[in-house]
């Protein structure tokens, strides 16, 4: 099948066509080793499919690290099937029959897109490209100048091409797209000159100014949001999230319906007034010891990683040396024993070799197990002083909490009273304001008015555990994690050094083994 | 009154009797300073100061006038007392005569000036400049002060004197300068008297003190124990003990023999040695700290100096101060404010004080002061005094020709003797090589064997900078300024030759290829790079020693390219890589057919990734199959995935093979490089053409000329410069002519065709015109000036002829 028969017939990317496609870009040398070996699509780079007839897109997926693609020259129609080319930079689209820009969201990375040739209407679905540079969208159908506007987007983008498009015949176009780009080199295969780009600012400084205010504050607000969210993040590290400021004390209101009763009854206020006070002022304090704990545990974390990347540079300089020293000795054994005089002075030799070899192995086995002994020890000590840092700050958080609660239990019992008095005032008919009339309903009886003052209470002492217990336990699991992670870290380093001793010394071996000797008739 | 001045004059006749006891001594010591005095007198021909020209200096220096008759009357008087008060100490220096014979009072002869180079702005630029200017001329007799001091014009003129006349000129350039200057008579040590540095280390080999880096390393707490150490410890300490102890004996003989070699000499006339320096007190120009400057050498010393050893007086262009301090331990404790009364008499009470007390708020208080001192010396009948102020100087203004300014030194060299060194300086573009300094090191104190030579250049084309030859190892070390061509910074070799040992280092930043050093040698070739693209950091090519194959002669290859064996280079780690794609050494075994390439290691890993290939042999390529799994060993650290596909493979080995082509291109290109270094070598082209070359060649280059040939020699050579005169100006002339005719031309075409002429035409046609008229100008001066010179130039020629080493013989007499 001839590529003429096909002109008229429409395609779709098929296996075969990607194997001849992938074979037909290698010179004739590298052509029939890789044919003989069988060809892997995920080692393939560029590919290239022009002239083709490709109606539609397909089994693209297995190159995966595909980072140039060329499609142009087809019939497509529709933008599909290349999500997972993620790794691609350069795109070529041209002289097709594509209508909608789509299906680009994926490559992020892609550098330098062409559309030229196409029947696109409108620029869109472009968002997530930022690494734009080069765009060809040249002889299309776009009529609407302003769509030019959304290219802003980009800021790396330097080349555009947007010859032969409707809208290049109104009288403005070069200067509208020259205001609104202020990044772009070459427009239309051409420099952008300083005098167009003078002349195109001055003529839309008003429109571009509106834009650029709008755009710096979306960016303000973008930053602002990242930043409160960088803090909350940091915050909770610290597991101290929204303990600042009286957020804990509002939660203990939130879903306590009949404190908000009682709130009504006289004096009450005062003392929610004064018992918040109180109670932000010790959540503050809890605040700032976490986040001063936190410090403490990343200062201690990095030292004791600090540490162990010392050691182990130690350790590695000195495997490397002890490899060098045999290598460097043993550079040319090989060769001798290949040219050695007779069988048996060969045999010997080899043996020798051997011996030394197993030698080597033994040293550097050696080295590992005092190395993974040290290492004991010094994870050890780094899992005693955590536990240290974890018990003190729980016993310390602890004992805020029981500030917290005292104060709890303090307000609980002035409440008491409150109510109670009150109860009595209103039993005597002395209660001098108006109340509201559920307010009234419990103030029937002691049983009534204590029960519903208890189970604020209960409430409130259940929220503050709640939290003291959020706290404590993420605290544990910080710990645990902490001396997890150098646990494994230590044990897969210690198994990836043995299998690269064995690695090597088997290689070593293999290189004796497959050494020829004299024969033994010699 | 009179009992006084009988007193007085007892007084004398005792002092005279003791001078009487001194010369005495001296006699002994006279015979020993006279050899002492050949020593450093002998390469400065004697000079005789009677024989100078007075006649055309100006009338001030040849009578006093009235005011300097008065000054000097009360310096008389000023003596007088002083004498009669300190009878034990010597006379005063205070009125000398000058080169006409006339007493002058020494205050008037500091001349304050300011000269217009930036360079004397500052006191070391004056100094090392006097020091430099001037030849030094030992004292008449060395313990007392000399009888005359001449005007500092005059000792510019001549360019030599003692140290009083360095000191006057010196102080008042200083003074003029803006300094707060002194010029002191006192006494030093021979070394400084004599200017005698040999027992000083020069001041160029000192070496700078090394400021010992702190290491600041933060201790982590994080720390494995070492392992236990089982070596012995005793074993070690026996051996330190004995390296110790070995050493010390070392010490103490070395130590032994330097005493024998540098003891002192001992000298008896310690103190007695009159000298003169300048001093420079604190506070003007933002000297921080009183000082001295010793004359001869330009160096500054502290105060506190011990070789200074007392000051008699201290004067400035206003006035002069005798030092009334006991001088015992040399000068360390002296007070150096002036207008302490105690420890210092003045002697014109009414001049300006020194600058250090007249500053603002104190103003008024001397006034008054000043008013109570006038009432006390009213009383003592001294109105003379008071209403005296210095006279201005009799010497004419100080003047330095930029020439002079530029040639520095006396006939523009200048020696001095350090301590096993000598110090040859010459004035920039004295020599046609631009050399400006010379030290030579010698192992010895007599300066016979010299170790290395130093040599100083500068405004040279090539940036030389410096040169070291160091004349036991025979190696030679050039230093450049930034600006050679090839980016040299520093040349180390033994000998010119290709391919012999040498080091280059360069400027890495003017380099494209960031080679930072070059080490080579007959069989290897290093090469250090910095901030490479390719993080290539260090190439080593080693080359086939050509001894081992007898060439065969004319077998095409260049003579100069030695065979290449091997090609190593290692690069540093390029992060964006991962470790084991990232090549860490490549080595081309390029006899053997063979390329090592050797990854950087992976993190914590102790092997690195290898893969050796071996190239295929013609035989190979012929088959089929172009790549086999054979050709090329692969050891993959971390990952049993043995083998990578064989297309990788194969490309990979194209590409080596095509860099390695490259690289041996790259190893001949800078070889070729490093032969074109050398022909444009400082040390080759300091000869100059041979202007005779030619002739000689004709006469065939005979050894020893007949005075016949002689003759034919000169005469070819005079008429052949002739010759070139001659056609010289027959060139300009014809140019001139042509002009002159074209001149003529467009003049005509300008008169026809006037009329027609547009304005702008007519206005290019009249610039053309000029034009061609300040041609015509300009040529008719330089025929003129041909015409002057080509007599003279003749002339000279034939001089240069008669004083040709090759020809003088024949025709110096004739």
């Amino acid at each position: 099948m001839s590529q003429s028969d096909n002109s008229f017939e429409p395609n779709v990317i098929d296996d075969e066509m990607l194997q001849k496609a992938v074979e037909e870009q290698w010179p004739e040398d590298i052509r029939k080793l890789a044919k003989a070996e069988g060809i892997n699509f995920k080692d393939v780079m560029e590919l290239q499919l022009s002239f083709r007839n490709i109606l539609q897109i397909d089994n693209l997926w297995q190159f995966e690290n595909l980072t140039k693609l060329q499609l142009d020259n087809n019939i497509i129609e529709k933008i599909e099937a290349l999500e997972s080319l993620v790794h691609l930079v350069w795109l070529d689209l041209s002289f097709n029959n594509i209508e909608v820009i789509e299906g680009l969201d994926t490559l992020v990375k892609l550098q330098d897109l062409s559309l030229y040739n196409n029947r696109i209407s409108k620029i869109e679905h472009m968002d997530t490209l930022q690494e734009l540079q080069i765009f060809s969208i040249g002889k299309n159908n776009l009529t609407t100048l302003e769509n030019v506007v959304y290219l802003r987007k980009f800021k790396n983008l330097h080349t555009l091409n947007l010859t032969g498009n409707p809208f290049c015949n109104e009288e403005q176009y070069m200067l509208f797209v020259v205001a609104h780009l202020p990044g772009l080199v070459y427009l239309d295969f051409k420099l952008v000159s300083d005098t167009t780009r003078e002349v195109a600012i001055s003529n839309y400084h008003y429109l571009t100014d509106l834009l650029e205010h709008e755009e710096a504050q979306a960016l303000a607000q973008l930053e602002e949001k990242q930043a409160q969210q960088k803090e909350l993040e940091y915050h909770k590290t610290a597991f101290v999230e929204y303990l600042n400021g009286s957020f804990l004390f509002d939660s203990l209101y939130a879903e306590d319906t009949e404190a908000a009763k009682l709130a009504y009854l006289p004096g009450v206020d005062d003392l929610l007034q004064a018992y918040r006070k109180d109670f932000v002022s010790v959540c503050e304090n809890l605040f700032n010891y976490c986040l001063k704990e936190h410090e403490k545990r990343e200062a201690e974390v990095s030292d004791f990683y600090e540490g162990l990347r010392e050691v182990l540079t130690a350790n590695q300089e000195e495997g490397r040396r002890i490899i060098l020293d045999f290598e460097n000795q043993n550079r040319t054994r090989l060769d001798e024993i290949h040219h050695a005089s007779s069988h048996d002075t060969a045999e010997s030799m080899r043996a020798e070799y051997n011996e030394d070899i197993l030698q080597l192995s033994e040293t550097l086995m050696t080295l590992e197990m005092q190395m993974v002994d040290q290492l004991e020890e010094l994870i050890k000590e780094f899992e005693r002083n955590i536990a240290v840092i974890t018990s003190t700050f729980i016993e310390n958080v602890k004992g805020m909490m029981t500030q917290c609660r005292d104060l709890e239990n303090r307000h609980h019992e002035k409440l008491l009273e409150i109510s109670i008095s009150a109860l009595e005032k209103s039993l005597k008919n002395e209660l001098d304001e108006e109340l509201p009339d559920d307010v009234r309903e419990f103030l029937v009886d002691k049983n009534t008015i204590v029960n519903m003052v208890n189970k604020s209470h209960n409430i409130h002492l259940l929220k503050i555990s709640m939290r003291e217990c959020d706290i404590l336990l993420n605290m544990y699991h910080w710990e645990a994690s902490v001396k997890e992670k150098a646990l494994q870290n230590e044990i897969d380093r210690n198994r990836n050094r043995i299998k690269e001793i064995f690695q090597y010394i088997d290689d070593l071996q293999e290189q004796l083994d497959n050494t020829q000797i004299p024969d033994p008739t010699e | 009154m009179e009992v006084l001045e009988e007193k007085e004059e007892e007084e004398q006749k005792e002092e005279e009797l003791k001078a009487l006891e001194i010369s005495s001594e001296l006699h002994d010591t006279k015979t020993k300073l006279s050899v002492e005095q050949i020593c450093f007198s002998s390469d400065v021909p004697d000079f005789d100061w009677n024989s100078i020209d007075t006649s055309q200096l100006p009338d001030s220096y040849k009578m006093n006038s009235p005011r300097e008759k008065k000054l000097l009357r009360i310096a008389d008087h000023y003596h007088q007392q002083y004498t009669h008060l300190c009878p034990e100490r010597k006379p005063l220096f205070l009125h000398p005569v000058n080169e006409c014979g006339v007493e002058k009072f020494v205050s008037t002869t500091v001349r304050p000036t300011l000269l217009p180079y930036t360079e004397l702005y500052h006191w070391d630029g004056c100094a090392s400049f006097v020091s430099d200017y001037l030849t030094m001329e030992p004292l008449k007799c060395p313990l007392t002060p000399p009888s005359s001091l001449y005007s500092p014009t005059t000792i510019l003129k001549y360019q030599r004197g003692n140290c009083f006349d360095f000191s006057v000129l010196l102080c008042s350039m200083l003074i003029g300068a803006g300094y707060d200057a002194y010029c002191v008579n006192g006494y030093a040590t021979h070394n400084i008297c004599s200017l005698d540095e040999s027992l000083e280390e020069c001041p160029l080999l000192r070496k700078p003190q090394e400021v010992p880096k702190e290491d600041v390393k933060k201790s982590n707490k994080y720390r494995v124990k070492s392992l236990p150490d089982m070596h012995s410890k005793f074993e070690l300490q026996q051996e330190a003990k004995k390296k110790a102890e070995t050493e010390a004996t070392e010490k103490k003989e070395r130590g032994e023999r330097d005493m024998e070699a540098e003891e002192p000499t001992c000298d008896h006339l310690c103190g007695l040695r009159v000298h003169a320096w300048v001093l420079v007190l604190s506070g003007k120009r933002e000297v921080p700290e009183t000082f001295f400057i010793d004359p001869f050498t330009g160096n500054s010393y502290s105060t506190m100096d011990e070789q200074f050893l007392g000051i008699e007086s201290v004067w400035n262009h206003k006035n002069y101060w005798v030092n009334m301090q006991d001088c015992r331990n040399g000068c360390k404790d002296l007070v150096f404010d002036l207008s302490d009364a105690v420890h210092w008499e003045i002697m014109l009470s009414e001049t300006d004080k020194p600058l250090q007390l007249l500053l603002g708020a104190e103003k008024k208080n001397e006034l008054f002061d000043r008013n109570v001192d006038d009432m006390e010396e009213e009383e003592e009948e001294e109105e003379e005094e008071i209403s005296f102020a210095m006279p201005p100087s009799w010497v004419a203004p100080i003047q330095i020709s930029p020439k002079e300014f530029e040639t520095r030194c006396s006939q523009g060299r200048k020696v001095i003797l350090y301590k096993k060194a000598k110090l040859e300086k010459w004035a920039p573009y004295f020599n046609g090589n631009g050399l400006v300094k010379r030290l030579t090191i010698y192992a010895d104190s007599n300066w016979t064997e010299a170790v290395e030579v130093k040599e100083w250049f500068k405004n040279r084309e090539d940036m030389l900078d410096m040169r070291e030859v160091n004349k036991q190892t025979q190696l030679t070390t050039e230093y450049f300024s930034p600006g050679h061509l090839f980016g040299l910074k520093v040349h180390a070799y033994k000998s010119m030759n290709p391919q012999t040992e040498r080091v280059m280092e360069f400027y890495t930043e003017t380099r494209v290829d960031g080679l930072q050093k070059l080490a080579e040698n007959a069989s290897e070739m290093k090469e250090y790079f910095m901030g490479r693209d390719d993080f290539k950091y260090f190439q080593h090519t080693e080359f086939r020693t050509k001894r081992k194959k007898v060439t065969l002669a004319g077998v095409g290859t260049d003579v100069n390219s030695r065979p290449i064996v091997q090609i190593k280079e290692c690069f540093h780690r390029n992060l964006q890589k991962p470790a084991d794609e990232d090549i860490a050494e490549r080595v081309f075994l390029i006899e053997e057919e063979m390329i090592q390439l050797t990854y950087h290691l992976k993190d914590k890993y102790i092997t690195a990734s290898k893969k050796d290939f071996f190239k295929p042999t013609e035989s190979y390529r012929k088959q089929s199959e172009i790549m086999t799994p054979e050709m090329c060993i692969t050891y993959q650290a971390g990952s049993s995935e043995q083998h990578t596909k064989l297309v990788h493979l194969y490309k990979l080995l194209q590409k080596l093979t095509e860099e390695e082509k490259q690289l041996k291109q790259q190893v001949w290109r800078s070889q070729a490089e490093m032969n074109a270094k050398k022909d444009e070598f400082p040390g080759q082209n300091e000869q100059d053409l041979d202007y005779l070359a030619p002739f000689l060649i004709q006469m065939g280059s005979p050894e020893k000329m007949t005075r016949r040939q002689a003759l034919r020699l000169r005469d070819n050579c005079l008429s052949d410069f002739k010759n070139r005169l001659v056609s010289k100006a027959n060139i300009i002339q014809a140019r001139f002519e042509k002009e002159v005719e074209e001149l003529q031309k467009k003049n005509q075409l300008f008169q026809e065709n006037q009329n027609q002429l547009s304005e702008k035409e007519e206005a290019d046609l009249l610039a053309d015109y000029s034009e061609t008229m300040f041609r015509i100008h300009i040529l008719a001066l330089r025929l003129d000036r041909e015409k002057q010179t080509a007599p003279q130039k003749y002339l000279a020629l034939e001089e240069k002829l008669r004083k040709d080493p090759r020809l003088a013989e024949h025709l110096g007499h004739a």
